[in-house]
């Protein structure tokens, strides 16, 4: 049984390592997570599996932790809502930039893009986009899926999904146009899958490297941060847009009040935000 | 890649195998340990990683453990103990005596994935 003391000292360790806030009602969570990890170190105690991770240089116990901790859950076209404001608005305005010879690439970084669904959706967009708008080609986008999760990383790479991933989110149409079919196992086409780029990324540290983005899709992640941390993200993504540029956040997530940074749109029935 | 998992219930190697034909890995199966060696030698130890059931007739998984241990052959290779009790000591015990990590019934694709990642030593 953890203790609320160690419940107490696991939780402040997470929230400084990767943002997320665990509340009370997550200990028992937290307990189950974390039972297999601190018998396999040899611990008898959280404290002590909390005092190993500390003290571990390699700091490999703290990601083991982190990645215990966080939650992947993810599907194609989520919410459909940031797509389809994709298509009519967004990529119109930029395509139209790029034929009058104001810019030459879109670029787009995913932010938590879990195990890809996210990002290769982004792609898929695109690549029906331009079939009506043949002047542009898969080279004007440049998308950056990162995420703090080694796990999740690795299954993006590999972009092999089961029947019950592929079925989660996205039609036979676009199933059979963007995937080679191996058995029971759906493979991204390389043709999508070259427009991806993976790469680990905790947002808890600086992200200004990443140079300057189009859009930003930081989805369904923001609702495990404490407020501070959300209020620090969403500055730090204000800073890293374009003038004008697009954040998109998940259905159930809204910003408003933390920040004068964004300007909130609607379209249809979608919401996003763009920057001042 | 190629993954052994050695386990009595059929079920729960086909649940394994579905993970390993995510990662498009190499499947092989035993349903005890005595089974699992002859596999092993049959590939001539050319295994990455066992999956190994701790309960099981014939040989169960801490035998066929300290069988792998003891043979120059076969102790490099990493091995997961599967089990259904979260219980400290037996933990210990297979972790003293060189299981890399272990992994309890029932879990979840992506545990078993991570697992399997944390064992292979695959990062990003
Ligand atoms: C619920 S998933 C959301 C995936 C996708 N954006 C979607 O909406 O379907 C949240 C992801 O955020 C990642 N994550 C959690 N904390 C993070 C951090 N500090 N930095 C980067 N990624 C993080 C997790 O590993 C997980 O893959």
């Amino acid at each position: 049984m953890i203790t609320i003391d160690e419940f107490r000292l696991i939780r402040d360790y997470v929230e400084k390592h990767c943002g997320i806030h665990l509340s009370d009602d997550k200990t028992y969570l937290v307990e189950t997570r974390l039972t297999t990890m601190m018998f396999e170190q040899g611990c008898n105690t959280f404290g002590d599996l909390y005092n190993r991770a500390v003290l571990d240089k390699t700091h490999t116990l703290r990601d083991k932790i982190i990645e215990a901790i966080t939650t992947n859950e993810t599907f194609w076209f989520r919410d459909i809502h940031p797509f389809s404001i994709l298509t009519e608005l967004v990529l119109k305005q930029y395509a139209d930039e790029i034929a009058a010879g104001k810019r030459n690439k879109i670029r787009f970084w995913c932010c938590a893009c879990s195990t890809g669904q996210e990002p290769y959706s982004i792609a898929m967009t695109f690549l029906e986009f331009i079939r009506h708008y043949p002047r542009l080609k898969p080279e004007n986008i440049e998308i950056l899926a990162t995420d703090i999760s080694s796990t999740v990383l690795f299954l993006g790479k590999l972009g092999r999904y089961d029947n019950l991933a592929i079925t989660r989110g996205l039609g036979e149409e676009y199933r059979d146009r963007y995937f080679v079919q191996n058995n029971k196992i759906w493979t991204i086409s390389d043709e999508v899958k070259k427009m991806v780029r993976f790469q680990k990324l905790n947002l808890q540290e600086s992200f200004n490297h990443l140079g300057k983005q189009d859009i930003i899709f930081c989805r369904n992640i923001l609702i495990y941060f404490s407020l501070e941390f959300k209020q620090d993200i969403l500055k730090r993504i204000a800073a890293l847009l374009r003038p004008g540029g697009y954040l998109f956040l998940g259905a159930s997530e809204s910003i408003i009040m933390y920040t004068q940074e964004y300007e909130m749109q609607r379209h249809a029935m979608g919401l996003y935000y763009q920057v001042k | 890649m190629r993954i052994l998992s050695v386990d009595d219930s059929a079920a729960t190697r086909h649940f394994i195998k579905k993970a390993i034909d995510v990662l498009g890995f190499e499947f092989l199966e035993a349903g005890d340990g005595k089974q699992g060696l002859q596999i092993l030698q049959r590939e001539n130890g050319k295994v990455d990683l066992i999956l190994l059931d701790r309960h099981m007739p014939e040989m169960d998984g801490m035998e066929m453990l300290e069988a792998l241990k003891a043979n120059e052959k076969y102790k490099d290779i990493p091995v997961t103990m599967v089990t259904v009790e979260l219980e400290r000591d037996e933990i210990h015990k297979a972790i003293d005596r060189g299981a890399k990590n272990y992994l309890i019934k029932p879990f979840s694709q992506e545990n078993l994935i991570g697992k399997i990642m944390e064992s292979l030593d695959i990062s990003l």
